[in-house]
């Protein structure tokens, strides 16, 4: 384990520790995994958003695709009276094609990210309150009435306690921790983020393998946008609206740069878990309003971020080397 | 002079907004009566001064996306002083105040500490839109004073509102100051080449302080005219304008790795950006499309220039190596016949 994964280890555990000291109440399984299905889209999908960020990318429209899976989940199963499971595999589908448009844009005609995805969080967007309008639900209704095995899906719990989206969101991590840090896949996206043309010269295909990068966080949006569907029982067009910064946030306090080269999946994961339990414990344990739930995020990103990039500056290490000499002698 | 003109990106721009006007009046010719035309540029008054304030920290290579929580923070200030009676002076002082504020710590955090500006800028979105909601409690600010809301309705000529006419002369204003001043200059330089400017003596950090500072000053003032215009405020104001900002920058041709594009480019995306929801009522289309054609709009014009900038490089590297070749060949030539 890196060094910086374990200091977001430690700061788990003693968030927990605070949180479990202020009202035990939040270690009961029942309370901490009720509110699972808040940050579930977050974790999933930073974690795709991570291989994208190393390739020296960004993607801000994972959100819009969200609500773009599911309400194609909803219409295809309302208005073209597909069976649920299919509906879920065409939403895949098109996010992948959505994934593939963007990276074929951003490989292939060397546009930059930020501008792709900021379109494509905008297109996307209104393309899912478009096909809203298609189907004969008034849209900001959403689309409800899933077969009981869908809507069960979410709420299933495995062994009477673990729900099935901590369970995707782990099979999740694995998959992505086994791309990114185990196969030569992986290995190429980490050259492709240090030094793009030393990766093209070495045969790596980059474009291609920018391209697939997209896919993946494509595909990710997707399966947390079903997982929702099924938690709420409703497709909506805007159901991942708010949850692009807050992935940006987790990636990147995960340990992730972002001009590229350098990241980890299990930093990225416990960083998701970081921001889910300060937004569900606060409000649990302190009373903190919902609503003032973006200052704690934002001063834990400001000064979690502020005191990397002083520790990282050479007078201070210069400091703190001087200081344990001192210490010695 | 001419060609100089027609070849900036802002005329392009410019000859878009009007291709987009042409064809809505083909389609609906109500929409060429003065007063619908006018009026995109009278809606556009806020996101102009918030793309305007982007546009100098993007042009230093930067990217400010606080600027929308920044602009409800200050519009809540100010909203809450004149709501208690307190006068228009205190109000706009303390509202820029609180924008310059956000701006100086924005600007410390990625020009000193070098942090990279989306993740500084993310985290003082957090901050900024959760001091909204201490700030006014979670409640709308209402009844403001009928002066202050009756401003925006206050014509210049004809239907132009003060308030654009205003703007637009504070925009040209300062982009003569960005281009024929010397600290003008200073933003271009670091964004377009960070080391080179420190090398010519140009202090990029503080080039960037003052970089993010005008921005968040920017999007203080635009929160009051959002004030001013709307008549009252809630703890979701400005929210996610900040990216439609960004937007009208790229639309008017402000590169996002910096040092290429003009302040005049941002107020003509920012036109372009707030007009095509009110040319979908001409085209009688619902409201629904407007994310979609923005989308799309965004996305085809980006690529289209970027396979046009791409070509253009391509052509100028053939051109200097067939120059190279020929003198080349001109060398060899003089050297054989000695």
């Amino acid at each position: 384990m890196k060094r910086w994964d374990l200091t977001l280890l430690v700061i788990l555990i003693l968030e927990i520790c605070i949180f479990a000291y202020a009202n035990p109440k939040f270690l009961m399984p029942r309370v901490i995994f009720g509110s699972i299905n808040d940050i579930i889209p977050i974790c999933i999908i930073s974690l795709f958003v991570t291989m994208v960020m190393i390739t020296a990318g960004i993607d801000i429209q994972a959100g819009a695709v969200v609500g773009l899976s599911s309400i194609i989940v909803g219409v295809t199963w309302q208005d073209l009276g597909l069976n649920i499971w299919v509906a879920s595999l065409v939403a895949i589908i098109i996010a992948a094609l959505v994934g593939l448009l963007t990276g074929y844009i951003v490989a292939y005609y060397q546009v930059q990210p930020m501008v792709v995805t900021l379109g494509g969080s905008f297109l996307y967007a209104g393309l899912a309150l478009l096909i809203s309008t298609l189907s004969s639900t008034e849209s900001y209704k959403g689309i409800s009435g899933f077969p009981e095995s869908f809507v069960n899906f979410a709420s299933y719990r495995i062994g009477g306690v673990l729900p099935v989206q901590v369970v995707v969101f782990l099979v999740m991590t694995a998959i992505a921790w086994f791309l990114l840090h185990k196969t030569k896949y992986g290995r190429k996206i980490f050259l492709i983020g240090i030094n793009q043309n030393a990766a093209e010269y070495s045969g790596i295909n980059t474009r291609f393998i920018i391209m697939s990068t997209y896919v993946l966080s494509g595909i990710a949006a997707a399966v947390s946008g079903i997982l929702l569907t099924s938690y709420l029982g409703t497709a909506k067009s805007d159901l991942g609206a708010t949850i692009t910064l807050p992935i940006i946030t987790a990636v990147v306090l995960g340990g992730t740069l972002m001009t590229g080269g350098k990241g980890s999946i299990i930093g990225t994961a416990l960083a998701a878990v970081i921001i889910g339990v300060l937004k569900f414990g606060l409000p649990l344990c302190f009373r903190v309003n919902m609503q003032y739930l973006d200052i704690p995020v934002g001063l834990l990103l400001l000064i979690v971020i502020s005191a990397r990039a002083l520790s990282n500056r050479p007078e201070v290490i210069v400091f703190i080397s001087n200081l344990k000499k001192k210490n010695r002698s | 002079m001419l060609k100089q003109i027609i070849n900036r990106y802002e005329s392009k721009a410019f000859a878009f907004l009007i291709l987009m006007f042409a064809l809505v009046s083909v389609v609906n010719s109500d929409f060429l009566t003065g007063e619908s035309v006018v009026n995109c540029f009278n809606d556009s008054v806020v996101f102009t001064l918030l793309a305007v304030g982007s546009a100098f920290v993007i042009l230093t290579g930067e990217i400010d996306v606080s600027v929308g929580s920044v602009l409800g923070i200050s519009a809540a200030v100010a909203a809450t002083i004149l709501r208690d009676g307190g006068s228009l002076f205190t109000a706009v002082t303390m509202a820029i105040c609180v924008g310059a504020f956000f701006g100086l710590v924005n600007g410390i955090g990625v020009a000193v500490l070098k942090i990279p500006s989306l993740i500084f800028t993310l985290g003082t979105y957090g901050v900024a839109r959760g001091m909204v909601y201490v700030y006014t409690g979670g409640a709308w600010v209402e009844n403001l004073p009928a002066w202050f809301t009756s401003a925006s309705h206050s014509y210049l000529c004809g239907y132009l509102t003060w308030y654009y006419a205003l703007v637009l002369v504070f925009v040209i204003f300062v982009q003569f100051l960005l281009s024929h001043t010397k600290k003008g200059h200073n933003f271009i330089a670091v964004g377009d080449n960070y080391q080179g400017a420190e090398l010519v003596g140009i202090n990029p950090t503080q080039t960037k302080i003052y970089a993010y500072v005008i921005s968040g000053v920017f999007a203080s003032v635009a929160g009051l005219l959002f004030t001013s215009r709307i008549g009252f405020i809630t703890p979701m104001s400005g929210n996610s304008y900040e990216m439609k900002a960004i937007a009208a920058c790229v639309l008017g041709g402000i590169s996002l790795s910096g040092g290429l594009g003009t302040l005049i480019g941002a107020a003509i995306g920012a036109v372009i950006m707030t007009s095509i929801t009110r040319i979908l009522v001409f085209l009688g289309l619902s409201s629904n499309y407007d994310n979609t054609i923005t989308g799309i709009i965004l996305i085809v014009i980006v690529v289209v220039n970027t396979i046009i900038q791409n070509r253009e490089i391509v052509k100028s590297r053939r051109e200097i190596s067939l120059k190279r070749i020929a003198q080349k060949a001109f060398i060899d030539n003089q050297e054989g016949s000695r």
